[in-house]
């Protein structure tokens, strides 16, 4: 390194050693790296360096800038894990124990992750697929022929209808899922992704919304593996002594066909208008995949066989983190309450 | 649907139960009952009908799997009516099918009968279905709809002539419905008319022959229709009605005659007069019922408990399947029993989905790993931002204003004003997102957004993941990105002043931002590393050094590995604040931990 150079490092790399404080740390940082900051000035000079030595200088003065971004990165990270140690504060070192900015994740993405440390503990892999999909992926492998009324309860919101549109239900990550996978069997797999909706947006709806899905394919497997998986779920996100019964019902895509309600928990069972007396909350579907599903993707349903349950984020993570409009989840007001989530 | 109990025990006149344990019981065999109420004495049901259950559209379907759940008889509540059919005296009604989107067509002509106003049990019974009631006769064409789940219709002959033509219009512009509205016809609509002008569309009747108090005679007709059509036409026509819901579906007209029989029984004894034509029945493709094969030790198989094979040969036998062997053939009313799955969910639900445990649950099977890279990256992408202080935002990925006109695309049907294109980049949604925290005036704002974006390349649509990032500082930003080890954009489109957007596709080596992934469990559970939330809360506000330093004393130094507070909440409505500690421990199993932390903060 250029001889010059080399001082400039041993003594920026002093200071930044014997730095105590966040506003020295901040002073030395612009003093380096600002606009008009001392690396700066060096590359602005390297147009009085001759042409033979340019080269070499601009590699030094790279490596100089480098090595000193480094150091600093090292000491702002020191000095974040320093402020957490266990020594009593005194007058000197105060200041450096003030708190790191934590940032947070989102509230769905928190809810997501909690669903996908539960699964992977279980051996699924997380998974994905495209937003804009086809009718023959969000329909069709899905057992939903065109006219089918169980397409009335989707409104889908179409791209190039009636061919392309925004994928209405993680179960079309399933259609892409065993396509992709029917060769390598057996799957599990979990997948969080947004869903589409042509619905007007208000407190309660929104045109696009958060599900989770789970997808089992393999030999013998059977109600009791789904049930006794979902009951899992619900006890870790919500708490072990969550009641949730499982009941009969139908999705085109699956057959058996099982829905899950959990007990409400503003009445627990007896009514009340949170569950519009009913005692219980709908918390998504599930069932046996059906054999016209793995057919669809070439998988023999005589060996194979498998399950599948999804569930909306949204209303659990509103009821969980008190929010009472779901705008405010994807309409960016949600900071007005980072320290609540 | 709305269910009267009372009506129901007509069918099922053993069926005792309170209505709760019914409101149960119909829920868990797929029914699912909102609630049920009290109108004028009568216990009403309220039910959400399964799209493939179109028999459960009616009480007799619904009648059916009780009787079969609550093993009980299943009875017809009236005395079937022999009817006149062959007589020759009787005149032949000229009626005419000329489209193949008609299933089956009963029909029949009544004449001097005294139309009049509906007794009282007859009102009560609509409006307990939310029903307005007309007049005797119409009143009773719905009664049928809502006993047999079959749309049904009376023509006023006096308006309609007995020249009856079920068609695709074919000249016809417009429709007045029964209630006034005027529809616009084309050539798809699938219609019932006479030589000079409309009469009725398949789901809905029209002014133009309406039944009134002096109405004298009828042709009344039970149809089922091609349920594509009829679904069509509603939704071209954007006309929803009791009679298009259920045609819709696939209905059986195997039961055509008992309802039609039982209307006509139920229009003499209300309104009098006398069968007046010979009995037309249109029903070219009779019903060809599906032969599954069926393995009776398949629902223990699937359901994963024991269910006997008498119990499954003895429900099919309840729902009036034809057993031969191992071949099934189901009832013609269950239109939704085609494969041997459906078989088995019949056995399992009525054998019972409450009797499946719910405590056993998949146990962990190492199996190849398929998830894609750049959830990986996706996800460590976060938790370095995190880090860094930044927070996860999300927008919404369809907005009002597109940025480059030749490549965006645009939604064809959305019913948002607001949200017709998809986004093409980030940065427009976190600008809105920023102007957000600063109407509640955060400091220092800092925050991300990971989501995608879209493009259309000539008929490809195409979308991409990006990373989208706003500081307050942008020297910050800069320097974070840096030690992300991601590509810096300055300025151009995709950066704009504080912001910077990054699009994960285009980066040139995805898996340098991936971690390692442990295959070996064996090391992973010895270097694991576990990391535990506590919330605590304090009447007053304390140094948080303090606390730390309080708390990390009672945690031995073996065992804490790192100890941080995340998060420092002030309840404005109780005055309390509520820390939030993240604690991180080696050298323990998770239970372990867990039990140390528990106690530790007191938790227990």
């Amino acid at each position: 390194m250029n001889q010059n150079l080399e001082e400039i490092k041993n003594q920026y790399q002093a200071k930044i050693t014997d730095l105590k404080t966040d506003k020295g740390l901040e002073s030395l940082r612009i003093e380096l790296f600002g606009r008009n900051g001392l690396i700066n000035d060096l590359f602005s000079k390297i147009k009085e360096i001759p042409n033979e030595g340019k080269k070499q200088y601009g590699a030094d003065l790279n490596q100089l800038k480098t090595e000193l971004e480094e150091l600093f990165v090292e000491k702002r990270r020191r000095h974040v894990s320093t402020s957490n140690q266990t020594s009593l504060p005194t007058k000197e070192n105060k200041n450096i124990f003030s708190l790191p900015k934590i940032g947070h994740l989102h509230p769905i993405t928190q809810t997501e992750r909690e669903l996908n440390e539960v699964f992977r503990k279980l051996g699924f892999s997380v998974y994905n697929s495209p937003e804009i999909v086809t009718d023959e992926f969000n329909f069709e492998r899905l057992n939903v022929p065109q006219n089918h009324p169980a397409r009335d309860m989707q409104d889908s919101i179409y791209i190039k209808e009636p061919e392309y549109l925004l994928r209405t239900q993680t179960s079309t990550i399933e259609s892409y899922l065993l396509k992709a996978k029917s060769q390598d069997l057996p799957i599990r797999a979990a997948f969080p992704g947004s869903v589409f909706r042509n619905e007007k947006v208000n407190r309660s709806n929104h045109f696009v919304f958060h599900q989770y899905q789970a997808v089992v394919v393999d030999k013998n497997v059977t109600m009791k593996d789904l049930i006794g998986t979902m009951d899992l779920m619900f006890k870790t996100l919500y708490s072990s002594d969550v009641v949730v019964r499982y009941r009969c019902k139908y999705y085109p895509e699956v057959e058996p066909g099982v829905g899950p309600d959990m007990q409400c928990f503003s009445c627990h069972g007896k009514g009340c208008p949170l569950c519009k007396y009913a005692g219980w909350i709908e918390m998504g579907g599930s069932g046996m995949i059906h054999p016209k599903v793995l057919e669809a993707a070439g998988i023999d349903s005589k060996i194979w066989s498998g399950f599948a349950f999804g569930m909306g984020l949204d209303r659990w993570t509103m009821a969980q983190k008190n929010i009472k409009d779901i705008r405010t989840l994807m309409g960016g007001n949600l900071a007005y309450k980072p320290n609540e989530l | 649907m709305k269910l009267i109990y009372s009506q129901l025990q007509k069918f099922l006149p053993d069926l005792k139960i309170e209505p709760q344990q019914l409101r149960d019981d119909l829920t868990m065999i797929g029914h699912f009952t909102n609630f049920f109420e009290e109108i004028d004495s009568e216990i009403v049901f309220d039910l959400d009908i399964k799209v493939n259950r179109g028999d459960c559209l009616g009480y007799y379907g619904l009648a059916k799997d009780l009787s079969v759940f609550y093993n009980i008889k299943l009875i017809s509540p009236f005395r079937q009516r022999e009817m006149p059919e062959g007589q020759r005296d009787l005149e032949i009604l000229p009626i005419q099918i000329t489209t193949d989107n008609v299933k089956r067509v009963m029909a029949v002509k009544i004449s001097n009968f005294k139309n009049n106003s509906s007794p009282q049990w007859l009102q009560t019974f609509l409006k307990c279905h939310n029903t307005k009631s007309i007049n005797t006769l119409v009143d009773l064409t719905n009664y049928i709809m809502f006993l047999y789940g079959i749309p049904n219709h009376a023509f006023d002959t006096a308006k309609s002539t007995d020249n009856l033509i079920w068609e695709m219009n074919s000249k016809f512009k417009e429709f007045i419905s029964l209630d006034g509205s005027k529809l616009f016809l084309d050539n798809k609509i699938l219609m019932i008319n006479n030589p000079d002008k409309t009469l009725s569309l398949s789901f809905w009747g029209g002014e133009s022959c309406a039944i009134d108090l002096t109405t004298t005679e009828t042709i009344i007709e039970l149809a089922i229709y091609d349920r594509t059509t009829v679904r069509q036409n509603s939704r071209q026509l954007k006309s929803v009605t009791e009679a298009s819901i259920r045609l819709e579906k696939d209905l059986d007209c195997e039961l055509i005659p008992t309802a039609f029989n039982h209307l006509v029984n139920l229009i003499l004894e209300n309104c009098g007069g006398q069968i007046n034509s010979q009995i037309f029945d249109h029903y070219p493709q009779k019903t060809n019922l599906p032969q599954i094969e069926f393995d009776p030790k398949k629902p223990s198989l699937v359901s994963g408990i024991d269910i006997s094979t008498n119990f499954s040969l003895d429900c099919l036998k309840r729902l009036d399947c034809q057993i031969n062997g191992s071949t099934i053939t189901p009832p013609s009313l269950r239109k939704d029993i085609t494969i041997e799955a459906d078989l088995i969910e019949e056995v399992i639900r009525f054998w019972g989905y409450q009797k499946i445990p719910t405590n056993q649950p998949l146990t962990f099977k190492e199996i190849s790993d398929i998830t894609p890279k750049e959830i990986y990256l996706i996800e460590n992408l976060k938790d370095q931002l995190i880090q860094l202080g930044y927070d996860e935002v999300l927008t919404w990925p369809l907005i009002t204003n597109s940025i480059d006109e030749k490549t965006v695309i645009k939604t064809q049907n959305s019913i948002n004003s607001e949200a017709v294109y998809l986004r093409q980049s980030l940065i427009p949604s976190l600008v809105q997102q920023l102007d957000q925290y600063n109407r509640f005036k955060l400091p220092e704002p800092q925050f991300f957004e990971i989501g995608k974006v879209f493009f259309k390349d000539g008929n490809n649509f195409i979308e991409k993941t990006a990373l989208g990032i706003y500081n307050y500082d942008s020297e910050k930003l800069q320097l974070d990105i840096k030690n992300l080890n991601l590509p810096l954009v300055k300025g151009g489109p995709r950066g704009i002043d504080n912001f910077v957007e990054i699009i994960l596709d285009e980066l040139l080596k995805p898996e340098k931002y991936i971690p390692n992934q442990q295959q070996n469990n064996a090391i992973e559970l010895t270097s694991q590393i576990i990391t535990l939330d506590a919330n605590i809360t304090l009447d007053n506000k304390e140094d948080p050094i303090k606390l730390i330093l309080k708390y990390s004393q009672i945690i031995s130094s073996k065992y804490l590995w790192k100890l941080i507070i995340t998060d420092i909440y002030q309840d404005l409505k109780t005055n309390k604040y509520r820390y939030t500690f993240q604690a991180s421990y080696f050298n323990l199993d998770d239970k372990t931990a867990k039990s140390i932390h528990l106690k530790t903060f007191d938790l227990i």
